[in-house]
């Protein structure tokens, strides 16, 4: 998934500037057109290196793409239209994230608070990130068959380790200062941990969040590569089996832009659920 | 010990590792008083409030306040050097927090009451970092009243405010304090804020931080404009006392 920069939302009234205090973006309207340039750069060089090659094969012109959004989206491709493939791909991710998610908040609270477990479990989760999902997909397979569960758990499991890491850490560098005076207002441990410990890691946790979909988004081709049809990581698959390169990219596109799409829904629901990041 | 004492210090040693930072100090405070910790940087009287707070444990010697061992967030309330307030609550939220940890019912009015004491109104929807230092400050302050503790703890809550907010923050907090009677210990490395504020002003050495001076101050507590507390000669008198305390025991 992409990583772009955010489009910068309004600043809410009353505050003074931006959160991006070292990489001010410039206004909405000029970096609207730069985009819109860059797109259109972009464009004329698809058409003309296409219409060069000549071998739609290896690079398949903007049109032929254009072309295949419409019959896979009519007629369907595999039996299923491109809707319908992109709705089952973003069904397990969405499944697969939100499972991968909420174990990583939680393993990441627990590392971040017991000390011995982290010493146990942390290298556990850095094994795990270091595996590219593929290869522990092979294993779920045989565990767990080729229908949805083995898709879900490699999801699951790849959308993981961000979150965790990112939670233990945010958790274990809590500020002294903050929690001291929750204490001295009488907090208990537990009540400390929920009001200060917890929401100052928030906004690394989003940040662990937002990684967590984009692995997830970028393991759900290979998870679909094996009875991936319907879905979008399939479409591809046998797109490649038959070279409808056109295909091919389409998928591609279909899963990149619904990806920029997801991420910038996360970053606004950062901004409305963490209104004081950079403020600390 | 008497009932009255709310503070009792027999003995008090703190050592970080090989190094005495603090003691050997007797200190009694009776109910009410408004004791100000003074000396200069160093001298352990921030390590001295950390013990009386309980944040912190003897080395030797004991520490009670109100009969007991002291214990974070039973007994005392906090006033650090920084405001620390949470800023994913809002202003209100913040107070609401310290409402709720006591275990006493949580109104609007109860937490506009309390910013209103500390001079702050229309404040509560704000976020912490609307507000200015000094408000951020008056709210930690009203925060720490909140709980209702017997006993508050400031720790140089206006050494990093401009002069003109800490004056404002001076009067004001001299007025709360004359208003509810509640015993204080304030830390400061300020002769003029000791003698304005303290109703007794103990002076501390350099490291390890021991008792120079004990000097009760007798000016009036309430009913005086701050000017003229600040013009009468005893106040410079006091001041000057204070003063040569600290300087003859600094020996860099």
């Amino acid at each position: 998934m992409t990583t772009t920069l955010a489009p910068a939302p309004p600043a809410p009234p009353g505050s003074a500037g931006g959160t991006a205090a070292l990489a001010p973006s410039g206004g909405l309207r000029r970096r609207l057109a730069l985009r819109l340039l860059a797109l259109v750069v972009l464009y004329v060089l698809w058409e003309v290196t296409a219409r060069v090659m000549r071998n739609p094969a290896f690079i398949p012109s903007p049109g032929a793409v254009w072309d295949q959004l419409i019959r896979t989206s009519t007629e369907g491709y595999s039996g299923h239209s491109l809707l319908e493939h992109l709705g089952v791909s973003l069904r397990r991710i969405v499944i697969g994230s939100a499972i991968g998610i909420a174990g990583g908040l939680l393993i990441g609270v627990l590392l971040g608070t017991v000390g011995w477990l982290r010493v146990v479990a942390e290298p556990v989760v850095t094994f795990i990130r270091a595996l590219p999902p593929l290869a522990y997909f092979s294993l779920f397979i045989i565990w767990f068959g080729i229908d949805e569960t083995p898709k879900l758990w490699l999801l699951s499991i790849a959308a993981l380790p961000p979150v965790a890491v990112a939670t233990a850490a945010a958790v274990h560098g809590a500020p002294t200062g903050l929690v001291e005076a929750a204490r001295a207002l009488g907090a208990s441990r537990w009540q400390a941990t929920r009001d200060v410990v917890l929401p100052n890691a928030l906004p690394e946790i989003f940040t662990g969040i937002r990684l967590a979909v984009g692995v997830a988004y970028s393991s759900v081709v290979a998870a679909e590569t094996i009875n991936g049809v319907p879905g979008i990581g399939g479409m591809i698959r046998d797109a490649q089996r038959y070279s409808q390169t056109d295909v091919v990219v389409l998928g591609l596109f279909a899963i990149g832009l619904s990806g920029l799409l997801i991420d910038s829904l996360l970053l606004s629901a950062e901004t409305k659920l963490i209104p004081w990041r950079g403020r600390v | 010990m008497s009932s009255a004492d709310a503070i009792r210090i027999d003995g008090l040693t703190h050592s970080y590792g090989e190094t005495l930072a603090v003691g050997p100090i007797d200190l009694t405070v009776p109910e009410g008083e408004f004791l100000v910790l003074v000396g200069a940087s160093g001298c352990g009287k921030s390590t001295l409030l950390r013990l009386i707070a309980g944040f912190e444990q003897p080395t030797g010697g004991s520490v009670l306040t109100g009969g007991a061992k002291p214990v974070p967030g039973k007994g005392a309330g906090l006033v650090f050097q920084q405001p620390r307030l949470f800023p994913w609550k809002t202003v209100g939220g913040n107070i609401e927090l310290a409402l709720r940890y006591a275990g006493q019912t949580v109104t609007a009015e109860r937490v506009e009451e309390l910013l209103a004491r500390v001079g702050l109104h229309d404040v509560a929807k704000r976020r912490t970092w609307q507000i200015s230092g000094g408000q951020q400050q008056r709210v930690a302050i009203a925060r720490a009243l909140a709980v209702e503790n017997p006993l508050l703890l400031l720790d140089e809550p206006f050494a990093a405010l401009d002069a003109l907010t800490r004056e404002k923050l001076q009067e004001d907090l001299r007025q709360v304090s004359a208003a509810t009677g509640r015993t204080s210990v304030f830390v400061t490395h300020s002769v003029d804020e000791a003698v304005f504020l303290g109703s007794r002003v103990v002076v501390l050495t350099p490291r390890p931080g021991r008792i120079a001076l004990d000097l009760k101050v007798g000016l009036p507590r309430s009913g005086i404009a701050a000017d003229e507390l600040r013009g009468l000669p005893e106040f410079a008198a006091l001041r000057a006392e204070v003063g040569h305390a600290i300087r003859d025991r600094v020996t860099v």
